[in-house]
């Protein structure tokens, strides 16, 4: 391959047989073109191996004259011809920009311009035209040729058609661009059905809320209307109920993950709040929790059991302003969750008769939760452990 | 006490809410003084009866306007606003200038122990200690009444 990039004009190769061309029809100075392609052809004729090459080479290949007014090409070898559909008598003579048309990048061809003028090499992608008007994607390499004093005397251009290679590219570049629209599309969906979902997740969130509001003021309202203390009694263990359940909602969507549920969390606003509503300044609560974390899903029955218990102890375990102790613990045990409730209070025998509801209801959540209820004397008091295998909080 | 009650303004759409709601202020010591269900409603009431607090819901008659509500009676009445509401999440960074807000569903027993924090922090302009449970005080309240900032979840 011929690219003579610093070679010496001595050395550099001046093809012959190119005087063929040149009728004058194409400009009124191409008469000096001629003589330029005459003075060319004539140092470097049949006999010249390297000229020889380059006339027969399959590569395109010019050769322009530096010295005249706008690069006039002095030579242009038979595969140019084809590639560009001109004759020879149609190329010499004229700036190669003939090749150029209405689709060819500007800044591409600004960037050829400025190679020239500072005299250096360059190797760029043009659309060109042929005779016929189609196109094809040229590789233009494009370099200067010196002479003895290292004056610019011509520039040798090759081409290659690439419009195969540059077709793949923008086949590719489009299938690129339409995965990536694809993609785009597919990401504002998701974007956009995620952002409905919160939306939904929240409004569903909001109204859960609301309602348990909504009931514990029902409650609230009829406990107020009623005077039988049994009545009184019945609708304050549910509105303790329906409060446990209102607290587990309050935890549930505080925390980013709405998967798990805090039980430690959980008894400490519990606590607080039946300590605060029973006004029994004289019973101490002793709190031991450890993070403990569950399935959402058994948040609310866990939260209804803890609330029994800690109700019983409460409200049956230091009767008659009986001052005492209530002791709550939450920790892992042999792979088991732990609670404990202990009361220092009058003892099971001595307690007044609990709810039956109330160990109705640990009786059937311990089932559904898969958990062990042990009650136990605490001499004095009463302790009541429950446990949780961690398989069942984990479902 | 001898202190003067405080005076109460309901901003709530839900009726028996507002009902159980008025019961609670009055077992606590405070005087409700009147229930608006709408946004209008509540303005005005406010400007008439010149309350010391208003329990705001967000979400009322009109739509969820209850920020607006709380803005406006601050901004033109100087109305201590506290939101009541189970979108916390929601209200503005800011609170809409009130004071603080009490997540639904709340107990009987948090909003007896928020009002009794409340009035302590209206009147001597110095918080008794930390906000209790169920309740989070705003920004600028939490300063105003000699807290440093408090994170928005309880």
């Amino acid at each position: 391959m011929l690219r003579n990039r610093n070679s010496r004009p001595d050395r550099a190769l001046w093809p012959a047989g190119i005087a063929d061309g040149g009728s004058g029809r194409h400009m009124t100075d191409n008469s000096q073109s001629l003589r330029a392609a005459e003075a060319l052809a004539s140092g470097h004729g049949s006999e010249d191996p390297f000229a020889a090459a380059i006339r027969a080479d399959r590569m395109a290949t010019i050769i322009t004259d530096a010295t005249q007014a706008d690069h006039p090409i002095v030579f242009a070898n038979d595969a140019f011809l084809r590639l560009t559909g001109y004759g020879r008598d149609e190329v010499i003579g004229r700036n190669c920009r003939f090749l150029q048309g209405v689709d060819t990048d500007p800044l591409e061809r600004a960037r050829l311009r400025a190679a020239i003028s500072a005299g250096q090499d360059i190797t760029c992608e043009l659309l060109n035209y042929r005779k016929d008007g189609s196109t094809f994607w040229n590789a233009l390499y494009l370099s200067p040729v010196h002479d003895g004093h290292g004056a610019i005397t011509h520039f040798i251009g090759s081409q290659l058609d690439i419009s195969d290679k540059k077709r793949l590219e923008l086949q590719w570049n489009e299938r690129q661009n339409s995965l990536e629209q694809l993609v785009a599309d597919r990401t504002r969906d998701l974007t956009q059905a995620l952002e409905q979902k919160t939306t939904l997740l929240h409004e569903v969130d909001h109204r859960v809320k609301n309602n348990l509001q909504l009931i514990s003021s029902l409650l609230l309202l009829q406990n107020r209307r009623v005077s039988d203390p049994a009545v009184k009694d019945a609708l304050r263990g549910m509105l303790e109920r329906v409060n446990a359940i209102a607290t587990v909602h309050r935890r549930l969507f505080q925390s980013e993950d709405v998967e798990r549920f805090d039980v430690s969390a959980f008894v400490r606003d519990l606590v607080s709040d039946m300590m605060g509503s029973s006004a029994r300044t004289d019973i101490l609560f002793r709190l031991d929790l450890e993070r403990v974390d569950v399935a959402a899903s058994k948040a609310a029955p866990l939260a209804l059991i803890v609330n029994e218990l800690l109700s019983n102890a409460l409200r049956h375990g230091f009767p008659h302003g009986q001052p005492g102790q209530i002791f709550v613990g939450i920790g892992r045990i042999n792979g088991d969750f732990r609670i404990e409730i202990a009361d220092d209070g009058v003892g099971m025998p001595n307690a007044a008769k609990s709810s039956g509801f109330g160990l109705t209801i640990i009786q059937l959540l311990c089932q559904q939760l898969k958990a062990r209820c042990e009650t136990s004397d605490a001499q004095p008091g009463t302790r009541v452990v429950i446990h949780l295998p961690i398989n069942a909080a984990h479902p | 006490m001898n202190e003067q009650p405080l005076g109460v303004l309901i901003v709530e759409d839900e009726a028996l809410l507002a009902a159980e709601l008025g019961f609670l202020l009055e077992e606590a010591g405070c005087r409700p003084l009147g229930h608006a269900m709408r946004s209008d409603e509540a303005v005005a009431m406010a400007h008439k009866l010149s309350p010391d607090l208003a329990l705001v819901d967000v979400h009322l008659g009109d739509g969820p306007t209850g920020v607006d509500v709380a803005r406006r009676i601050h901004d033109d009445c100087g109305v201590v606003a506290l939101f009541m509401t189970a979108n916390v999440k929601r209200l503005p960074d800011d609170f809409a200038g009130a004071c603080g807000v009490i997540g639904k569903p709340y107990s009987g027993h948090g909003v007896k122990m928020a009002l009794a924090y409340l009035e302590v922090c209206m009147r001597e302009g110095v918080a008794p200690g930390p906000a209790p449970v169920g309740m989070t005080l705003s920004p600028a309240y939490a300063r105003l009444w000699g807290l440093s900032d408090q994170p928005r979840a309880v």
